[in-house]
């Protein structure tokens, strides 16, 4: 500093006299120049770092391999199922060979899948193992009572073709034999179905793959029709779990007041249910009674039926969300989802209370199902004529006979709700004659397409969750991102590749649970705490900080650049007219 | 069927036996009995001295220990269950196999208003139950391993928040809550204590805490909580308790203690002494709704009316020893039974309870008090009344002062004053930015100052820890009966905060959350004539336990010094521009030539000028007569100033 006071000090005398300095004849690039150039260059070369320098964190997120995923996923119905194969059983008495012949020559019409191989073996009856032939013969034996077969077909047989092909195969065994029934057709409750009778080539062609395509593959719904409505049958939270709540609502206490023996009843009916769900979610149960819950909407008396009736159209106006408050669970915080299942006791003043269809016919259930939301079931007392002179109301538990009806329905909504039909009762024109039923509620197949469309969904889910994350992320690049979210993108992926391989070995269960786990720790990505609060700092706030400093400077410099190269010029002009008058002087 | 049948038949039994006497309160089967669990209703009513009412409600929720607990309830408040028991990891079926409750003992309040200890009274069962701090209160005591108890305290904190749409989870930082070791009478490290003082309590918490009633306000008693009655009172707090054990089960005691100032009813008789005669009230008066009818599932459903020592005293005196119609007062309708209390000293007079039995008729039961005669008395008080406030001034340092002041009313002590020694413990929460000096306590009795270890029999401090821990301090303080009053001092100093930990509306300063004062050898229990079915009432069990009279001091505001909160910015731009003019400074004294400017200048001198330069030039001449670069400078400096003035 005190070196360039001194400068000034010395060019400033002004009283000295005027000594006129030498002409500039050196090439003009002095160290005056260097300087005044020299923060513009620097500020230039630095720009790039300084801007790295205020970048923000962030985790390398598997870009790459997300993008092979969802092109995977472009084609995730076919992926899910190739892995369904199929054998066909024949057993005859002598004219096996036809009945070979005619399945082998007809196999190509079966290739209705397009893209799906459907691969279907066929197994001839002359197969070595004495123990198959023991079966198969009592199959043809017990084929006359529907049930008594599907305990043969549930034996050997199917467990060795499973063997054989080394995941679940689905069996159809068709018994030519003369019958006086006709022919029948019966899916059983495992993976297989069986025809009895004398048929023809075409037919029998023509109903294995109706029981093929129409309900071992879509469950009983049209081809298409689960992948439309993909989202809607779901009813599984984000974090791969479901409570189911149960509840009973006295509309009004003062009239009756009832209860319920739940527990026991739903050890008997619900926890077969629940096992058979447990790949696709965590499923607990709850229930409570609540009390002074009347519905929103009003009904009408009906003289005819003398009963109240509400009408299918006010049905969006039954539940009373600001009366019955269902949501009191703590166990479904967060992402979790509850399904409300409510079994609505009327006031002695609406009492009965039948829902009534569009076509005026009344409800056999009395119940309905809110898709994602859970179902309701009006239950009628069965002596509505309240004495309402009763100084206290009788106070009556359900029978066990009442509750079990109750449960059954519950059922039926829940199997609605998770997408399947509540009954095969319509479907009867098919030429299926018989559905045998299990305990679960759910027979084998229908789990398999249950399993298969909720790896779907979830898959699906999945990468939909992590390419909206992707997108955030490349919408937002000063967005702070932690390697957690890295691990956990990672994860989700990995189980996503295995529920794959897994829907493709034909392991549906393995594969629904690892496609949930994979949905879940993409939502978890997704909805990660250090995500949700975005340290964003905008390009406004670098602006409003940096500008004081920058600009004055920045003017300093540009406005000393140019003088100094205004100044070059003329400098250089004169040095070149000096170095060309040299030129002619010498 | 034939079981519905007969229960059908039984009921009526019961019926009959219901017309024939009124009395029988046992109601037979009802709902939930056999599962475990019960709910009854009570409310009790207390004139008091400053011409209001107290009303308290109590209900009671009780639910048997069972594998079910958390899942399946009947007439138990599903939520607050699933708040008690673990919530242990599911097996494949989906059934939680291990069932533990990890809440023992579980206590929240929320009030609005004070507690006026001196004329409510400071020693009867409600004020040391049910008088609370304002703001929020909870404290839990768990029933997990020590390493579990902080994580469990964060989860239920977060639970309790969300279910009473509350900010109680800003008591899950480590910073809002502490660990009392035996203010709470239990030597136990599993407590955990916190309080909200500036929590506002309105409609938005009252409706979550009816909706754990099976009724919840459609019937019975809390039909009565008409909401813009109830929040004009001068009191209100609404408190839930919770308590499990393995034997008992859960028992949830919600309670709502409302003081209420009755409309004053002309009474043309009377007209000259309306001033001085207490105001009569009646239910319907006070919460501008009829009482018709019980909740249906209520075991019990009943309304006690309350007269005070003091008023039964001088009832005796008028020679009306327990009688609900007299000269003094008329009670209506006539009560079903008459408690009375039992007292330890035969020479003094005791309360008495009237029970009005609240059963489904059809006419309103509108119990109410008219007054015939002025009359004045005053509350039974808690043997010192504690008040806590700031000294100094300034915003860096100050002290807080606790005092104790004798109310001179308990003659129990008075009598046996030479062996009689008092004890008062003292527990205070202070935040960690108020910086306090345990060093300076300084205790003064009858305004001496005293040796501490003369009159402190126990202490132990917490000392805060920045932005980690609060400070606490317990303390039992042990002095003779007659000591007129006792003061503690305590200096402090204010700390800094970090931009970002000031609240919004930080000038209005930071609470410091109420004291509590409590006198571990005082009860405030009352026994009551034995009689079977007073048993059954829960709320008359309260008030027999043995429950240690205790007071709440005021909530300090400690105003603190706030930054202007643009100064980073400010501060930016300042520095910013210094360092501009610095190095615009610099570059040019290192680039320019001023020889060669000046001989550019005398070459071109008059003839060639541009605009600027000659304005600058004559400005320069007219303000020094020297030429050169240091007008230029301050120049440019003043222009650039007020340049970044007008752009900020």
């Amino acid at each position: 500093m005190l070196a360039f006071h001194g400068k000034i000090a010395i060019s400033q005398h002004p009283r000295e006299p005027f000594l006129p300095p030498p002409l500039p004849f050196r090439y003009p690039w002095t160290m005056r120049r260097i300087i005044t150039l020299d923060p513009d260059v620097k500020f230039m070369c630095t720009l790039p770092f300084s801007w790295t320098m205020t970048e923000k964190l962030r985790s390398k997120l598997l870009f790459e391999e997300l993008v092979l995923l969802s092109d995977i996923c472009l084609s995730i119905y076919e992926v899910i199922f190739t892995g369904l194969q199929g054998t066909l059983l024949l057993v005859g008495d002598d004219n096996i060979i036809f009945s070979s012949l005619m399945g082998i020559g007809k196999w190509g019409d079966l290739k209705f899948l397009n893209s799906m191989e459907t691969t279907l073996s066929l197994y001839y009856i002359s197969f070595p193992s004495t123990a198959r032939r023991r079966s198969i013969k009592r199959v043809h034996r017990e084929t006359s009572g529907d049930e008594r077969g599907e305990d043969a077909l549930g034996g050997a047989p199917a467990k060795e073709c499973a063997e054989a092909s080394g995941g679940r195969v689905y069996t159809v065994v068709v018994v030519e034999r003369e019958d006086d029934l006709g022919v029948r057709v019966v899916v059983g409750k495992h993976r297989h179905a069986w025809i009895v009778g004398k048929i023809s080539e075409n037919d029998v062609v023509s109903l294995i793959g109706k029981v093929f395509v129409k309900y071992f593959m879509n469950g009983g719904k049209k081809v298409g029709e689960l992948a439309k409505g993909i989202g809607e049958f779901v009813p599984v939270g984000a974090d791969g779990s479901v409570v189911l709540s149960f509840s009973l609502l006295n509309a009004d206490p003062s009239d009756w007041v009832y209860d319920w023996k739940f527990k026991e009843m739903s050890n008997i009916m619900l926890t077969p249910f629940v096992k058979a769900l447990t790949p696709i979610a965590n499923i607990s149960i709850e229930s409570q009674v609540l009390y002074h819950t009347p519905k929103l909407s009003q009904s009408y008396w009906d003289e005819k039926s003398s009963s109240h009736i509400f009408s299918i159209r006010d049905l969006p106006f039954f539940v009373n969300s600001n009366e019955w408050h269902l949501d009191t669970s703590i166990i479904a915080a967060g992402r979790s989802k509850v399904l409300q299942f409510v079994v609505y006791a009327p006031s002695a003043s609406e009492c009965p209370l039948l829902l009534q269809l569009p076509n005026g016919e009344i409800s056999m259930t009395n119940s309905f199902i809110s898709p994602m939301w859970g179902g309701v079931i009006i239950w009628n007392p069965p002596h509505c004529a309240g004495d309402s002179h009763n100084t206290l109301p009788p106070q009556v538990r359900l029978s066990p006979i009442e509750l079990q009806k109750i449960f059954q329905v519950f059922l039926a909504q829940l199997r609605m709700l998770f997408g399947l039909k509540s009954n095969y009762i319509d479907s009867s024109e098919t030429g299926i004659s018989k559905f045998l039923d299990s305990e679960s509620g759910f027979t084998e197949w229908e789990l398999d397409v249950l399993y298969r469309h909720h790896a779907c969904f979830n898959l699906h889910s999945c990468v939909t969750t992590l390419e909206s994350l992707a997108k955030l992320v490349q919408s937002l690049p000063r967005m702070i991102i932690m390697d957690e979210i890295g691990k956990q993108v990672k994860f989700s992926l990995e189980a996503a590749n295995l529920a794959q391989r897994n829907a493709s070995l034909g392991i549906y269960d393995s594969s629904a649970s690892s496609s949930r786990q994979a949905k879940v720790l993409a939502e978890d990505a997704f909805f990660h705490p250090s995500i949700m609060s975005i340290s964003y700092s905008s390009i406004e706030h670098y602006f409003a900080i940096y500008m004081p400093f920058f600009a004055p400077v920045a003017l300093h410099v540009l406005l000393a650049a140019i003088k100094e190269l205004k100044r070059y010029k003329r400098e250089r002009a004169k040095y070149l007219a000096f170095i060309s008058e040299k030129a002619k002087m010498d | 069927m034939a079981a519905l049948c007969r229960r059908f038949t039984g009921f009526h039994f019961l019926l009959v036996l219901v017309s024939l006497s009124i009395s029988s309160l046992v109601f037979g089967d009802w709902i939930g009995d056999d599962e475990g669990e019960q709910f009854t209703e009570e409310l009790l009513l207390k004139p008091l001295p400053d011409r209001k009412v107290l009303a308290h409600f109590h209900f009671q929720s009780t639910a048997h220990p069972s594998p079910d607990s958390g899942h399946h309830h009947h007439l138990f408040p599903k939520a607050i269950a699933q708040l008690i028991w673990n919530r242990a990891p599911c097996d494949a079926v989906g059934h939680f196999m291990v069932q533990k409750f990890q809440i023992r003992d579980l206590e929240l309040s929320f009030t609005q208003g004070r507690w006026n200890y001196e004329n409510w009274g400071g020693s009867d069962p409600i004020s040391s139950t049910n008088a609370k701090p304002p703001g929020v209160e909870l404290w839990a005591t768990f029933n997990v391993p020590v390493v579990e108890i902080d994580t469990t305290w964060k989860n239920l904190t977060h639970a309790l928040s969300g279910l009473f749409c509350s900010s109680i989870n800003f008591l899950e930082s480590s910073t809002s809550y502490t660990t009392p070791s035996f203010v709470f009478g239990l030597n136990v490290s599993n407590i955990r204590y916190g309080a909200l003082p500036r929590e506002a309590v309105c409609t938005e918490n009252l409706t979550p805490w009816l909706k754990l009633l099976p009724c919840r306000d459609k019937a019975g008693l809390a039909t009565l909580l008409d909401r813009p009655s109830i929040y004009k009172g001068y009191y209100h707090s609404q408190k839930l308790r919770l308590t499990s054990t393995k034997l008992s089960g859960i028992i949830l005691e919600q309670t709502l203690t409302i003081v209420l100032q009755p409309n004053i009813q002309r009474n043309s008789a009377h007209s000259l002494l309306d001033g001085a005669i207490q105001p009569s009230w009646s239910i319907s008066s006070m919460f501008k709704r009829n009482l018709t009818g019980s909740c249906v599932l209520a075991r019990t459903s009943r309304i006690l009316v309350e007269l005070e020592k003091n008023i039964v005293s001088k009832l005796e005196e008028l020679g009306h020893g327990g009688s609900w119609s007299n000269s003094l007062l008329d009670l209506s309708p006539n009560p079903f039974r008459v408690i009375k209390e039992v007292n330890p000293f035969p020479e003094e007079s005791n309360s008495i309870l009237f029970e009005y039995v609240n059963s489904k008729e059809y006419e309103p039961l509108d119990v109410g008090i008219k007054w015939k005669l002025p009359f004045v008395w005053s509350s039974p008080h808690a043997p010192f009344h504690a008040s806590r406030f700031l000294m100094g001034s300034g915003t860096e340092r100050g002290s807080i002062a606790i005092s104790l002041q004798s109310t001179k009313s308990d003659e129990y002590f008075r009598s046996k004053s030479n062996e009689c020694r008092m004890q008062a413990v003292v527990f205070q929460v202070v935040p960690w930015y108020v910086k306090v000096y345990y060093h300076t306590l300084q205790i003064f009795i009858d305004q001496k100052l005293q040796n501490l270890s003369d009159v402190i029999e126990k202490i132990r401090v917490t000392p805060s820890e920045d932005k980690k821990l609060p400070g606490t301090l317990e303390l039992v303080l042990g002095y003779p009966c007659t000591v007129q009053s006792v003061a503690l001092t305590l200096d402090f100093d204010k700390g800094f905060l970090h931009i970002h930990e000031y609240p919004p509306d930080a000038n209005q300063g930071f609470d410091i959350p109420s004291a509590l004062v409590t006198f571990p050898n005082l009860h405030s229990s009352r026994i009551y004539i034995g009689d079977d079915s007073s048993v059954h009432s829960p709320l008359l069990l309260k008030f027999q336990e043995k429950n240690v009279v205790l007071s709440y001091t005021e909530v300090l505001l400690v105003p603190f010094t706030t930054p202007d909160f643009s100064m980073p910015y400010n501060v930016i731009t300042f520095t910013c521009t210094v360092l501009a003019l610095y190095f615009g400074s610099l570059l040019n004294v290192l680039r320019r030539r001023i020889g060669e400017e000046e001989r550019l200048m005398r070459s071109k001198d008059a003839n060639k000028r541009g605009l600027i330069p000659s304005i600058v030039s004559k400005i320069t001449s007219k303000l020094r007569g020297m030429p050169g670069s240091k007008p230029l400078l301050i120049f440019a400096v003043v222009l650039s100033v007020l340049f970044h003035y007008i752009v900020n």
